[in-house]
């Protein structure tokens, strides 16, 4: 059986205002309100809305047979609640079904893995305390920022309790001869790893509306004929995995409506499930189906999904973002310190990834796709306005 | 007397150090009863008649034609930003309507003002210079191409004693108003290519410098430093050479308090981000004392072409959330912050003048100066260092900040030595240069 396994990233950063040095220390807000409500309305309308409507219909329609999973950040929750409450409802909507992993990540979307361990702790149980409150579910999978992913990270989520399966890139110079269809286990074998099939995940996310990809236009025949091509050969009885991890943003907002992306999404579940080898799976059922002996795999350096590279040198790679990062974490240890919560909860919200990615200065291929993302201008003008924020916030905190 | 005035800067029409020294100069010149018609790189052909003291704020305007100045002072403009943006003053001037051709322009400029047997070799030499420096396609050369073209109209129809033209780009003009109507030329410097450009520079701007220097009747220069300057290498004739320094007046009355936005020592940087400026040994003092003093906050405040480099090396730097780059500040901003600045420095490579740590002095903020300014020549209680030697700025600031005492008496010194220093003083020798070359001229006249 090759089960098909749907993860979505949803995530929306506070966006900082551009903080200029006269603003500092007048208490004002660090964040683009309008801009923040803006986004995340205008994607709520294009994107989270109609995609929602549409899986609960076919969720509705297969009886429990397509499924689907979510990691939501923290900081998404938040500005639903404040912006798009219909959202929020609709997420809701779709994981009472049964049919919907909720799945658990940092609550800030932070690099706080790589920087801050304690933190990265509490921002992980931070997030679960909320998709208890939210969601009334106990995550069991985790997936840090953007997949990145290390051992250490490993060790870091299986010391925090409760997940037993972890989801990242399925990246070659890792799998080298493996293929990521299999479901492995971490470097200590107490975690189940699911890496994504980026090949296809990308058709999809990236180049599904691409009229210079020779490929285009991307059929649903076209993707399933493509799916059945792959090694089914060796899979005998076991259980594969074909891990299509992206942007929840691919629907409707990185792929307009009118590429056709929503009509594709509608009609695949049905031909899948014509096939009596394929099948749709969430992650927490790893678990129970791995029917093998799972190979175990070492990530002896971080990986993440992010551009050609498939490391963290989207957020941290030039100077501005080494600054950056470097300043954000030894500030942040003495606003923790203070125990004041307000200023340790404003603190947080600066060290969503988001901030360091709009100081990418990649200006190739991967380059285009920052641009996409920023609000600002320039990546020089996203590294001011974020370290005035933090010469504001270390003035709030003496 | 009537002075036709042309220069490139004016508030609100950038605010840079050219721009507030002709303001204050000019000011201080009506006072005296000196009547100015001003020519500025507008958009619509209009110049500004300043008669009273008022007007430079004010800015009363005079459209070349009489149809558009019917149509002008028919309309009623809710302030006055409404009113300059009509004749097409911004901040950062755009293109004109048309660039004319400047190659039949100086045709006929040859033809008709220069073919009259009345024009010597050494006159027509310097004409050449204009007319083959001139020459180019860059935006700035269209620029000063048309804002030259223009000049002819003013200097046929408007009524002056004397003509008063600032810096290279508006040479050419006033140099054509001196051949069209006989009157004197004064020329002022208030930089040349060798202080922009940090070296040689532009070969173009250089001979135009020569040109209207050459030309002129008298120059005027803002410093001792920049006299040397012009005498040493555009070989002025030393005869013709007058030094008269800014000034800086804060506005009567003023009543200024500190507020600060850092709780630690907040160290001051405020110019263009050009060589020419020093911002990059700013940075490598920063650097310097920020190791020891890592409480303090160093601001980079001002735009040009080095400030990618410069954030990009203060970051490679790590200089943390200490060192902050603010931008371009608008007058006001100016104000506030340097009323929560501790130190100003100027490290410039080289100033002819340099007003702006006058304006920090006024406002009682302690001073370290290059020694390659000519703002040092005007003040004593400031800290003049040279601007490479960055360990002696690093100890001088590391010293300010460990002995706030010193700092503070630095700073009211300075602040009651600078409000001594007023534009009426200027424009006492200003117009002191202007009888010298009208009764030259009555003379020659005889």
């Amino acid at each position: 059986m090759l089960n098909i396994l749907f993860y979505f990233q949803v995530h929306q950063p506070y966006r900082l205002r551009h903080v200029n040095v006269l603003d500092i220390g007048k208490g004002l807000d660090l964040f683009d309100e309008k801009l923040n409500a803006e986004v995340m309305q205008k994607v709520a309308q294009k994107c989270y809305l109609p995609t929602n409507k549409l899986l609960l219909e076919l969720i509705d329609k297969h009886e429990g047979k397509f499924k689907v999973a979510f990691s939501i950040t923290g900081t998404a929750i938040e500005q639903f609640k404040r912006y798009s409450p219909e959202t929020l409802e609709s997420f809701q909507k779709l994981a009472s079904t049964g049919c919907v992993e909720i799945i658990g990540e940092t609550y800030y979307h932070s690099l706080a893995a790589l920087y801050d361990t304690n933190e990265f702790l509490d921002q992980v149980m931070l997030h679960r305390r909320l998709m208890m409150d939210v969601f009334g579910v106990h995550t069991t999978t985790f997936r840090n920022t953007e997949l990145i992913y290390k051992d250490t990270i490993g060790d870091l989520v299986f010391e925090a309790g409760g997940f037993d399966t972890i989801l990242t890139e399925g990246v070659d110079r890792i799998l080298q001869w493996r293929s990521p269809l299999y479901a492995y286990k971490n470097y200590s074998k107490n975690l189940n790893m699911l890496l994504k099939y980026y090949k296809l995940s990308d058709d999809i996310a990236f180049r599904f509306s691409n009229r210079d990809w020779p490929d285009y236009p991307l059929t649903v025949d076209k993707f399933i004929h493509w799916i059945d091509q792959l090694t089914l050969s060796e899979q005998k009885e076991r259980n594969l995995f074909l891990n299509l991890f992206m942007d929840y943003e691919t629907f409707g907002e990185h792929q307009w409506a009118e590429t056709g992306i929503f009509d594709f999404m509608r009609h695949f579940p049905t031909e899948v499930l014509k096939r009596p080898h394929l099948g749709f799976a969430n992650p927490n059922q790893v678990r129970e189906w791995a029917n093998y002996q799972q190979e175990s795999l070492t990530f002896p350096d971080p990986v993440s999904w992010a551009d050609e590279q498939r490391d963290i040198s989207a957020w941290v790679e030039n100077d501005m973002q080494k600054n950056a990062i470097d300043t954000y974490y030894e500030l942040f240890s003495k606003v923790k310190a203070t125990h004041n919560e307000e200023l340790i909860e404003l603190a947080r919200r600066l060290s969503t990834s988001d901030h360091f990615y709009y100081m990418c200065t990649k200006y190739f291929q991967d380059g285009d796709v920052h641009k996409y993302f920023s609000p600002y201008d320039s990546p020089d003008q996203a590294y001011i306005y974020y370290i005035n924020a933090l010469a504001d916030l270390e003035e709030r905190m003496q | 007397m009537k002075v036709l005035m042309f220069t490139w800067e004016f508030p609100p029409l950038i605010a840079g150090g050219l721009g507030m020294a002709c303001y204050g100069m000019v000011k201080a010149m009506l006072a005296q009863g000196i009547k100015v018609d001003l020519v500025l790189p507008t958009k619509e052909m209009v110049y500004f008649p300043l008669r009273d003291e008022g007007d430079v704020d004010s800015l009363p305007v005079v459209f070349m034609d009489p149809v558009l100045q019917n149509d002008f002072s028919s309309r009623t403009f809710s302030d006055p930003v409404e009113r300059l943006k009509y004749i097409g003053v911004s901040t950062h001037p755009e293109s004109y309507h048309t660039i004319g051709d400047i190659q039949s322009f100086v045709t006929r400029v040859e033809k008709e003002y220069l073919s009259d047997g009345h024009t010597n070799k050494e006159e027509y030499n310097l004409w050449q210079q204009i007319t083959t420096n001139l020459d180019g396609d860059n935006d700035f050369i269209l620029k000063v191409q048309e804002f030259t073209q223009r000049a002819e109209r003013f200097a046929k129809e408007l009524e002056y004693d004397l003509i008063h033209a600032h810096d290279w780009l508006t040479y050419p003009s006033g140099m054509l108003a001196r051949k069209l109507s006989g009157k004197p030329l004064v020329v002022h410097i208030h930089a040349t290519e060798f202080d922009r450009a940090g070296g040689p520079g532009n070969p173009q701007v250089h001979n135009i410098e020569y040109a209207g220097m050459t030309y002129a009747d008298r120059v005027i220069a803002v410093s001792k430093y920049t006299a040397q300057m012009i005498i040493s290498r555009y070989k002025v004739d030393t005869a013709k050479v007058r030094i008269v320094h800014n000034a800086f007046t804060l506005e009567e009355n003023r009543v200024f308090t500190r507020e600060r936005i850092f709780k630690g020592p907040t160290i001051l940087f405020l110019g263009r981000l050009t060589l020419q400026k020093g911002p990059d040994y700013y940075l490598d003092v920063a650097k310097m004392v920020l190791e020891k003093h890592p409480q303090a906050t160093f601001i980079m405040a001002g735009t040009g072409d080095m400030a990618r480099q410069l954030l990009r090396r203060s970051a490679k730097m790590g200089l943390k959330n200490r060192f902050l780059f603010a931008g371009f500040l608008n007058r006001k901003q100016v104000e506030i912050m340097l009323q929560a600045s501790d130190i100003y420095m100027l490290p410039s490579v080289s100033e002819p003048f340099g007003i702006s740590p006058l304006e920090a002095m006024a406002f009682g903020v302690t001073s370290i100066i290059s020694k390659q300014s000519g703002v040092s020549e005007v003040v004593h209680n400031a800290y003049k260092v040279d601007y490479w030697d960055v360990d002696l700025m690093a100890e001088t600031i590391n010293d300010l900040i460990e002995n706030p005492d010193k700092r503070i008496t630095m700073g009211y010194r300075g602040m009651k030595e600078v409000n001594q220093i007023h534009w009426t003083e200027a424009a006492d020798k200003i117009r002191k240069v202007y009888s010298e070359v009208l009764s030259q001229f009555l003379k020659s006249q005889d």
